[in-house]
């Protein structure tokens, strides 16, 4: 028998579930995004060779093209994305600039371990404008590892390679105990891919980035194992109520 | 890549400390860690020119005065006659080939040859091949050394699509298929071009005459290879990064040098084949365009000096692009190699402006689902698409991680029972989970839905109201009517039959297309904000859980509050959490009646009856010193 008491104790007993913790960070980054202007866009996990690695300027001998590196289904005729990059370049061939789009989602590749799993997740954003500079795209960088991470916290900026950006970078964090982490990946669009897309790479500029989701949760949440989030375990998913 | 700190700083005049060159290492973009005297580098795949000593010390150039004139053979060299046909030159468009011949193998190595494996603590080979790697670290261009003696005929070079059994000279057999650029001799495969040579034409510690083969591979036909044969050699590393190449007279000559240290040479002969002229890559010099793409304000002199220390070449307002790096292709690239000089820690950032755009409407609808089900209970779940059920339209992975997950699923609801019955196992008995993904399947095309799917067992809830009630169709109808009230739901019940459990309660779930469900959020108002903060983990026991439950008696019911207070205040060791289970107010006494359950688990034991009775016995002592507070038949 209950009474009115119930509705008092109740808020005492927090009898809720909880929002994915992978998914949570995903949503706080995508809404922290937003905020900053871009607009979400969504594509399909299944791809295509062409708009996952062709577009995207990554030629045909690439590694990450190797059966041991990308999972492909029914019969190579397709793949399973690699990066959630095949959807802003299905943005830029649908919209003219300027634009500003993130997507989020799940990407494969093929690897089981500790520290990486065939199913993971990212956030991209790009932003194709005139004159879009690699100093405005640290401005925004500076910007998202702040929000995430509080203004104290102390990043570095390193060159990279990625096919579609260039200049590229890669930026990392201090943590506590003093050791760099890396965060995200970032550059100038690549103006191959600009053009692969239509869009008049002398006249238009763009920045791109990319954030693994899991490796933020993972250092938000002190978490060391990323198998962790996918035992489906409710001791491990009612600690993030 | 392992490059001793010391063969880099013996070529620079500065004579930078190690910490001094980490960090200019970093600031050029190659990642690497220090292991006492040696950086064990770590470089992006479109730098293959870095891949050693001299490379790495001619991007150092940036920031310091190197001298990369090591000394080499500088006589003129007879010419070799040698029986060899180039079949495939699109492949390999230039090859030398250096024949020596020494009176004596020497015994031990000095200078350079000598630090290399005393340093990085490497083990020999034989003095030909111990060479050859030594040039390859230092130079970066691998050199094949063939026993000049096992050579009887001509050699061809070709890419050939017949299947080849070849034996490496690491006593491997491989079985060669599809396309491969490959040496041959008498019709056999003496050399998987760019990867590995073979056991048959080897080199040996008494070998003393060597034919050292030079060469230029195009990348495309090296990558792939040394993962496709399980090969993984210094070689392959290098050629699928691309190699100079301009760089074969310098680098054979150097070899003769470094031979003639360690031996008298009898005899040497070279020849060299190059198939095409290539003119070095230009781009104009534009330093407006830099400057826009960066975001500084560089002058044309200072953008000539940034590149002029990477070893490019300014001449009629052209950049040249030097014939190690193959990767320059654009201003973009130019603008990437200035902004490394400048160091991308020293650019300031530039105020960016994005135009505002508004939310997509279908990731609202779908977090206030999400959060709607948070607030009855439910938890989030995200599971592998990955499994080895074959039902009709699942889609087939060629090349799965094993056999157990072959195929993608159809559907979400066979992953969720597979969530709950982990859980059951783990001693839960109210089990509420939801999962939204896309589904993908098969027929003529490849269709993809994103689904929603429930799945609920046990108790409703764990709190006084729910605690005794157990999830059944008419408990899910009805919360799910408060946002979706004009749907008709067919919750399907999952019998047990087949399940590897011995539980009885009810499994109901549900599977639904979101873009099918049509909901009014308007009825329900009281959605939970989204966890603003990040919690920390704790890690979870495997060992099993116990549980005690209590019963309080409380005359004066306005107590409760302090009771549920003090419980929650109360941390003795082992309890892993509390909730109350049941309440019930007596009108005609005036009392009320609180049930709670504790739980306790240990993070590394299973607990004894005495030790969870000593956790439970600081509660109710804390417990009765509230003024009217009991526990019935204490």
């Amino acid at each position: 028998m209950s009474s009115s008491k119930d509705i008092l104790l109740s808020e005492s007993i927090n009898d809720r579930g909880a929002l994915h913790p992978i998914n949570h960070m995903k949503d706080s980054i995508m809404d922290l995004l937003v905020s900053f202007g871009f607009e979400i866009i969504n594509g399909p996990e299944i791809e295509t060779e062409e708009f996952n690695f062709d577009m995207l300027n990554i030629k045909k001998s690439h590694p990450a093209r190797q059966m041991h590196d990308t999972f492909y289904v029914e019969n190579k005729s397709n793949l399973l994305r690699t990066h959630t990059s095949p959807v802003q370049i299905r943005g830029m061939l649908e919209k003219k600039p300027p634009l500003a789009f993130i997507s989020g989602g799940k990407v494969y590749r093929k690897d089981d371990d500790a520290t990486h799993l065939p199913m993971f997740h990212q956030v991209e954003g790009i932003y194709v404008d005139e004159s879009v500079t690699f100093a405005q795209l640290k401005d925004l960088i500076y910007k998202i590892i702040y929000s995430l991470f509080g203004e104290d916290v102390e990043l570095r900026f390193r060159p990279s390679y990625f096919p579609f950006t260039e200049p590229s970078a890669e930026v990392d964090i201090l943590s506590k105990e003093g050791k760099w982490l890396e965060i995200l990946g970032c550059g100038l669009v690549n103006p191959i891919v600009l053009e692969n897309c239509n869009i008049d790479s002398d006249k238009y500029s763009g920045l791109a980035f990319g954030l693994g989701i899991e490796r933020i949760a993972m250092l938000k949440h002190g978490v060391s194992d990323i198998r962790e989030f996918y035992k489906s375990n409710l001791d491990f998913l009612s600690q993030f109520k | 890549m392992k490059i001793a700190y010391k063969h880099l700083v013996q070529n620079i005049e500065e004579n930078p400390t190690i910490e001094e060159l980490s960090n200019s290492l970093f600031q050029l973009g190659h990642e690497h860690e220090v292991n006492g005297v040696i950086f064990e580098m770590e470089f992006t795949p479109n730098r293959g020119d870095c891949l050693s000593v001299n490379g790495l010390l001619r991007d150092l150039s940036a920031f310091y005065n190197v001298n990369i004139n090591q000394e080499t053979y500088v006589d003129d060299i007879d010419d070799l006659l040698m029986d060899f046909e180039n079949l495939s030159k699109d492949i390999c468009p230039q090859i030398s080939f250096l024949k020596i011949e020494i009176e004596k193998v020497p015994d031990s190595y000095n200078g350079v040859l000598d630090d290399y494996f005393s340093d990085l603590c490497l083990s020999k080979n034989n003095f030909f091949t111990d060479v050859s790697n030594y040039l390859s670290y230092e130079s970066g261009q691998p050199t094949h050394c063939y026993d000049s003696n096992k050579i009887n005929d001509k050699i061809i070079f070709q890419e050939v699509e017949e299947e080849y059994n070849f034996k490496t000279l690491l006593g491997k057999v491989v079985n060669l298929t599809e396309k491969n650029a490959v040496f041959m001799l008498n019709n056999q495969v003496i050399n998987l071009a760019g990867v590995v040579g073979g056991e048959s034409t080897a080199c040996s510690s008494v070998t003393k005459t060597v034919l050292i083969e030079c060469a230029f591979f195009q990348p495309e036909s090296i990558i792939g290879k040394s993962v496709k044969y399980d090969i993984h050699s210094d070689a392959a590393h290098k050629f699928e990064r691309r190699v100079d190449p301009e760089c074969h007279d310098k680098v054979l000559r150097r070899f003769i040098k470094i031979v003639s240290d360690h031996a008298t040479i009898k005899d040497m002969a070279f020849i060299s084949h190059k198939y095409e002229d290539v003119s070095p890559f230009t781009i104009p010099v534009d330093v407006n365009k830099i400057n826009k793409i960066i975001g500084i304000n560089l002058s044309k002199d200072e953008y000539i000096t940034h590149l002029l220390k990477l070893r490019f070449t300014v001449d009629n307002n052209l950049v040249k692009v030097p014939s190690f790096r193959g990767d320059v292709k654009t201003n973009n690239d130019l603008a990437e190699e200035v902004a490394r000089i400048i160091g991308y820690n020293n650019i300031l950032p530039l105020e960016i402006k994005i135009p505002n755009s508004k939310k997509k409407d279908d990731y609202e609808v779908e977090k206030k689902i999400r959060l709607f089900l948070l607030d009855k209970g439910f938890y989030e779940v995200i599971n592998s698409p990955f499994v080895n059920l074959v039902s009709e339209g699942a889609i087939t992975v060629d090349n799965p991680l094993d056999s157990n997950r072959g195929f993608l699923r159809t559907n979400i609801v066979n992953s969720l029972i597979d969530n709950l019955l982990y859980n059951e196992r783990r001693q839960k008995d109210s089990i509420k989970l939801f999962e939204i993904s896309d589904v993908y399947s098969l027929k003529n095309e490849i269709h993809k839905r994103r689904k929603l799917s429930i799945i609920a067992s046990g108790r409703i809830g764990l709190n006084s109201q729910d605690f005794s009630k157990k999830i059944n169709e008419k408990y899910l109808s009805n919360l799910f009517n408060e946002i979706f009230s004009g749907e008709q739901f067919n919750f399907q019940q999952i019998s047990r039959d087949g399940l590897d459990t011995k539980l009885k309660s009810e499994i109901f779930s549900l599977e639904i297309e979101i873009k099918k469900l049509s909901y009014d959020f308007n009825n329900y108002k009281q959605f939970s904000a989204s966890p603003k903060d990040y919690k920390k983990y704790k890690p979870i026991s495997e060992f099993p859980s116990s549980y005690r439950d209590l019963s309080f008696l409380l005359e004066d019911p306005s107590k409760l509050d302090e009771l549920i207070k003090n419980i929650e205040k109360c941390r003795p060791e082992f309890l892993k959490m509390s909730f109350m289970f049941d309440l019930y107010d007596n009108d005609k006494t005036g009392q009320t009646k609180a049930g709670f359950r504790f739980i306790f688990q240990s993070n590394n034991k299973t607990l004894t009856d005495k030790e969870i009775d000593v956790s439970i016995n600081e509660i109710i002592k804390s417990s009765l010193e509230i003024k009217s507070v009991s526990i019935p038949g204490r």
